[in-house]
């Protein structure tokens, strides 16, 4: 539309009318956005040095507390890390878009942060995590099996989140995203439903979101592998008492495991190579099927589709791997926690009896 | 190397050299597309481009949406017979409820001198419908658009507004269009 035509000239006023001042929406000071960012870095940081140097909970806690009312209510969710990721894909596919630094912080920040404690940002600083971690009471374990399926599905949910962002088919995670309708009092039905659902699960069974559907907790995951300082339940020799397994919500302390099938190394290492041979081929598949499906998601165009195939090609790589993990098996003398899984919650310190009474008897002293 | 202790802190070395470089070259990537003036970095309407097809009224995620109409009073005619503040085809410019564009009544006129009229925008009441906008662009200077106000935008990642906008007019973009005078 056409702005500012000169149809009527500006009237010159002979009763001493004086023009009052103009208003515009001029944008707030993006004050908020430091403190969010100040905020991010210091509760990080609060947590690692409870879980890491204290192995104490009640900061974790603590932090949720804080992060669900500043994050969540306060700020309404929005923008968050698990959305950034979108950002700064299509920032980086893309031409003309460009990243606020803002958002790079907040998608930098966490990556930074786990890959030298440990998911600490998932702990309590997620006002996601937060939220199912504040309302989990209950822990009961989900089966193997179960686990292993359902957490391909954050993989496959980031490869979907970043192809349609770089292709410019919107934010699907910020689309279906099931709990910024808790935090702004309302919201699309359905959705709201569905985080009001996952709330409940995660009364009985730890995180059903962070585990099985987050696609930002499975990058955080990756780095988590190699953090340069782990979680560890106690300071003292496990006794395998089991408590700390059961006590774990996001079921990160696997038990002690005795590999009965004394492999030779060279065969086991044959055997994975077998695996790593079929591994191209599970790609190729992934991308076939994916490149065939692309005309059917979006916007049918031939960009679309490679994106789509490089999607599938991720997603048939994901499937790969995860079958090879699952065919190595580590023998372990204790408990141990996979850094992986672990969200930093503290919740297994308390249950260690190692970690009792006498032990902060000690620490007092 | 027979040592699997040692193999795997190997392993784990060259890992975390490669998560290292991951993350630089991340930023160094991504740095090179960050905005430059944060103030762009709001969902902002570009007054050119919208046609104020009244979607803003019902697509944003706020109960009452964040967009509202602005009120250039530099540009404005002060005319009697304001496109913005009648309907089309009124017998009389009277200010009976019949004869007014906008649904909720937030446009206030008042008399000036013969024969200009004043008008007024009341935020509170607006609800970014947009029917002024069009009838002050149909018949008069154009001193009426849309904004987002953004006191009140929650600044979503994904706006829901720019979603569904026909002309793509709801952008953040690297100039500002809050002043488009």
């Amino acid at each position: 539309m056409v702005q500012t035509q000169s149809r009527f000239p500006r009237p010159d006023f002979e009763s001493g009318y004086v023009y009052p001042e103009q208003h515009f929406f001029t944008p707030n000071e993006a004050l908020w956005s430091y403190i969010d960012i100040a905020l991010l870095v210091l509760l990080m940081g609060f947590v690692a040095w409870a879980v890491l140097k204290k192995q104490i909970r009640w900061p974790v806690m603590l932090t949720s507390v804080i992060s669900i009312a500043y994050f969540g209510f306060f700020r309404h969710g929005c923008v968050c890390s698990i959305g950034a990721v979108q950002n700064v894909a299509l920032g980086l596919a893309s031409d003309s878009y460009t990243i606020s630094l803002f958002v790079l912080l907040l998608f930098i920040l966490p990556i930074i942060f786990t890959l030298f404690f440990g998911r600490v940002f998932c702990a309590g600083v997620c006002p996601i995590g937060a939220l199912q971690e504040v309302v989990n009471i209950k822990n009961y374990k989900l089966s193997k099996a179960v686990t292993g399926i359902l957490s391909i599905f954050p993989w496959i949910y980031l490869g979907f989140a970043v192809l349609f962002a770089v292709t410019n088919n919107g934010f699907i995670i910020c689309r279906y995203d099931p709990f910024v309708g808790i935090f702004r009092l309302g919201g699309e039905l359905p959705l709201l439903l569905f985080g009001i659902l996952l709330l409940i699960v995660s009364v009985f069974t730890g995180r059903p979101f962070c585990r099985f559907i987050c696609p930002y907790g499975a990058i955080l995951s990756l780095f988590a592998r190699v953090s340069f300082r782990q979680v560890k339940i106690t300071k003292k020799e496990c006794i395998n008492c089991q408590l700390c397994h059961n006590a774990c919500p996001v079921d990160a302390i696997r038990p002690p495991y005795d590999n009965i099938v004394k492999e030779n190394r060279s065969t086991g290492v044959k055997r994975i190579l077998r695996y790593i041979v079929f591994l191209p081929f599970m790609v190729m598949a992934g991308a076939t099927v994916m490149y065939m499906l692309g005309d059917k998601f979006g916007k049918m165009n031939e960009e679309f589709q490679i994106w789509s195939g490089i999607t599938g090609a991720f997603i048939g790589l994901v499937i790969g791997l995860t079958l090879i993990n699952l065919s190595t098996k580590r023998t372990r003398k204790y408990y141990e926690i996979e850094d992986t899984d672990c969200v930093c919650c503290g919740r297994c310190f308390r249950y260690c009896p190692q970690n009792g009474l006498s032990q902060r008897r000690e620490d007092a002293k | 190397m027979n040592n699997p202790e040692k193999r795997r802190k190997l392993l784990k070395t060259c890992a975390r050299f490669f998560a290292i470089s991951a993350i630089l070259a991340l930023i160094i990537f991504s740095y090179q597309k960050t905005t430059v003036k944060e103030a762009a970095y709001f969902w902002q309407i570009d007054p050119e481009l919208c046609i104020a097809c009244g979607l803003c009224e019902t697509q944003c995620v706020l109960p009452v949406s964040a967009v509202k109409a602005v009120h250039a009073k530099e540009v404005c005619g002060f005319c009697d017979l304001c496109g913005g503040y009648f309907r089309a085809n009124v017998k009389e410019l009277t200010t009976a409820a019949e004869n007014l564009m906008c649904p909720t009544g937030a446009i206030q006129r008042r008399f000036i001198e013969e024969p200009f009229f004043e008008y007024t925008l009341n935020e509170e009441l607006c609800t970014g419908c947009g029917k002024c906008v069009k009838g002050c662009n149909a018949f008069g200077n154009g001193a009426l658009f849309l904004q987002i106000k953004q006191e009140l935008c929650k600044n979503c990642n994904e706006c829901q507004i720019a979603k569904v906008c026909p002309e793509g007019a709801i952008k953040r973009g690297r100039k500002a269009y809050f002043k488009p005078y």
